[in-house]
């Protein structure tokens, strides 16, 4: 059993040349949550619809649970929620995922265990019964996860899950991937709303303008950028002056009473012994230093901005 | 298959076209069962004897009111089958309600055919429910004055051709419905239907005139869209009169003088099976 459930190789799904998703190369390893993010617009959806098999990709090759996609084979333990959700408003909770039961081949008894199972799950205990067509947006995103649920997958794809919910609800769905991330299961996570994915993925893949930017475990991707934050004396001199080279870049984020914060961004991750030891040999009073721990969003912003950088100066060089 | 099959049924049933339909042919069927009626207790005054020249005038009236009766009951037929399947693929596309059924482990083949067996088999129920209730009419109602003389096996070829019509329909807004969008499928399918009849009576009236400009437009029009010549067939086989030279003048507008050849048949079997088979091949291409 391969190591991972998702492996593409320059997967690319364009509308007549434009936008979708473009070469995109990234691996999701087996049991993992990982977080797919970028902007609106970026590409996400576009590469879980070619997943899926709901779009044909026009390059490149993709396979899913070892299994080349638009396979049926591919397809069979894997969950789906999709962004723009909607469910016959005709049937009621229940009905929906009786059918969705029946194709994914489970009898009459064990689709009335499964579902009982994964209404609870959701919160949509008692509802069940009522028609879709009288749901918030809420109820229906909840039965739509219930739907993904209903195969006991071993990949779950849910596309923007929380958009739709209220910040209870948010906690819940955020619990729920916690909980089915522990039973083994992979989830592949696409949203722009870094803040919760944060609490969640242990994996990201950070797509900008169609193209993977970068993929790999998020926290070894957070410390691509070290930072600390530095407070010292006001009358410390100009602190600028004698900064060595290795720090990238420093701004002053706070000023109390004689003390000043400085936000310091170093090249390497190892340098905070060599830069404190200057500092104090250039009679700087240090009284704190703080690792910045970076959030996601950071994360994100660093590889967008550095992917923006690329691009702007092959396009100058293009130009030239 | 199964689910898609069985959800197509859940889907038809739920949508008010279909009850709103029931009611309406209930209605219709009522309102042939009065003028039938009526129609009896005004010719049994009128007529009353049983010369020869009357049992023309009696059959002359009886085969035009049931060739009405089928004629209005395969336009409701149609346009239900028309309105209930020219969607049933694109709507679905349109509304990204198709997303959760094709991530599944189901073939595209597999969806296309089960929501064609849905929809084939409770349109072809109704065709016949309609067909039943239109000759049911005419036989205990029309009596002996109206009631069109029919033997058992006519009845089942003509409910046959009757019934197979919105299966052709279904076939080709399977089509439609897999390459563009519910409103345009929706308009070609309804011109298609308005031009295979409009064809249908233009080749009758061209067999009783023996104008050949006239009979080759409605052959052409036969050949773009066959639903007419199911519906020809199928009065064809009930009143059973091709070989009769008076059949135009017992039939009227609605029978049947220039019955549709054996090869039309088959050609129209044909059309419905590579018009579904082509609704397989589009919809595994298309992008959803």
């Amino acid at each position: 059993m391969s190591d991972f459930v998702i492996e593409t190789w320059e997967l690319t799904k364009q509308y007549n040349g434009k936008a979708g998703c473009k070469n995109i190369t990234l691996q999701v390893p087996r049991g993992s949550v990982f977080g797919f993010l970028g902007q609106n617009g970026a590409g996400k959806s576009t590469f879980v619809r070619t997943m899926l098999g709901l779009l044909h990709p026009t390059d490149g090759k993709a396979v899913m649970l070892g299994q080349p996609i638009g396979s049926v084979e591919s397809r069979k333990k894997v969950g789906y929620l999709p962004e723009l959700f909607r469910y016959p408003d005709w049937l009621t909770g229940q009905q929906l995922l009786e059918h969705h039961a029946e194709l994914c081949g489970l009898t009459h008894r064990e689709s009335k265990a499964v579902i009982k199972n994964v209404v609870e799950l959701v919160g949509m205990a008692g509802r069940e019964r009522e028609r879709i067509r009288g749901y918030s947006k809420g109820m229906q995103q909840r039965i739509g996860i219930a739907c993904a649920l209903l195969s006991d997958p071993e990949l779950i794809f849910l596309d923007e899950p929380t958009s739709a919910l209220d910040p209870i609800g948010r906690k819940e769905v955020r619990e729920l991937i916690a909980r089915l991330r522990d039973q083994g299961k992979t989830i592949f996570l696409n949203s722009h709303l870094l803040s919760e994915m944060e609490s969640v993925c242990n994996h990201v893949g950070i797509i900008h303008r169609s193209e993977l930017v970068v993929h790999g475990e998020w926290r070894k991707l957070s410390s691509v950028q070290p930072q600390i934050e530095l407070t010292v004396d006001k009358d410390s001199g100009s602190l600028q002056n004698v900064l060595p080279s290795f720090v990238t870049a420093s701004q002053l984020v706070r000023q109390e009473d004689n003390r000043d914060s400085w936000l310091m961004t170093l090249d390497q991750d190892n340098r905070v012994p060599a830069l404190l030891q200057q500092l104090i040999a250039s009679g700087v009073a240090i009284h704190e230093v703080v690792r910045k721990q970076q959030s996601l969003e950071d994360v994100f912003l660093y590889w967008v901005q550095r992917k923006e950088g690329e691009r702007h100066v092959a396009d100058h060089q293009n130009h030239v | 298959m199964w689910p898609i099959i069985k959800i197509t049924y859940r889907e038809m049933i739920s949508k008010r076209i279909f009850t709103i339909t029931l009611i309406m042919s209930l209605a219709f069927l009522l309102l042939f069962g009065l003028a039938t009626g009526y129609a009896v207790k005004e010719m049994k005054e009128m007529l009353g004897g049983a010369s020869a020249e009357r049992l023309l005038e009696k059959q002359f009236l009886s085969t035009q009111m049931l060739g009405m009766g089928l004629y209005f009951g395969s336009v409701i037929t149609a346009l239900l089958a028309i309105l209930s399947s020219v969607g049933s693929i694109a709507s679905e596309i349109e509304s990204h309600q198709i997303d959760t059924w094709l991530a599944r482990a189901l073939p595209r083949y597999k969806y296309v055919l089960g929501k064609f067996f849905g929809l084939a088999s409770m349109l072809g129920l109704y065709a016949l429910l309609m067909f039943t209730g239109l000759l049911g009419i005419n036989q205990w109602v029309g009596e002996g004055m109206l009631a069109v003389q029919v033997d058992a096996s006519q009845i089942l070829k003509a409910a046959a051709f009757f019934v197979s019509m919105p299966i052709i329909l279904v076939c080709v807004a399977m089509l439609l419905s897999s390459m563009t969008t519910t409103v345009t499928g929706g308009i070609i399918l309804i011109i298609l239907y308005g031009i295979s009849f409009v064809g249908g009576f233009i080749e009758q009236l061209g067999a009783v005139f023996s104008n050949s400009s006239l009979t080759n437009i409605g052959i052409i029009s036969s050949l773009l869209f066959p639903a007419d010549s199911l519906f020809r067939q199928a009065t064809l086989s009930l009143f059973d009169s091709a070989d009769d030279p008076l059949s135009f003048a017992s039939q009227g507008i609605f029978g049947t003088t220039s019955p549709p050849s054996t090869a039309m048949l088959f050609y129209t079997v044909f059309y419905g099976i590579v018009a579904l088979g082509l609704s397989i091949r589009v919809f595994q291409k298309r992008d959803v």
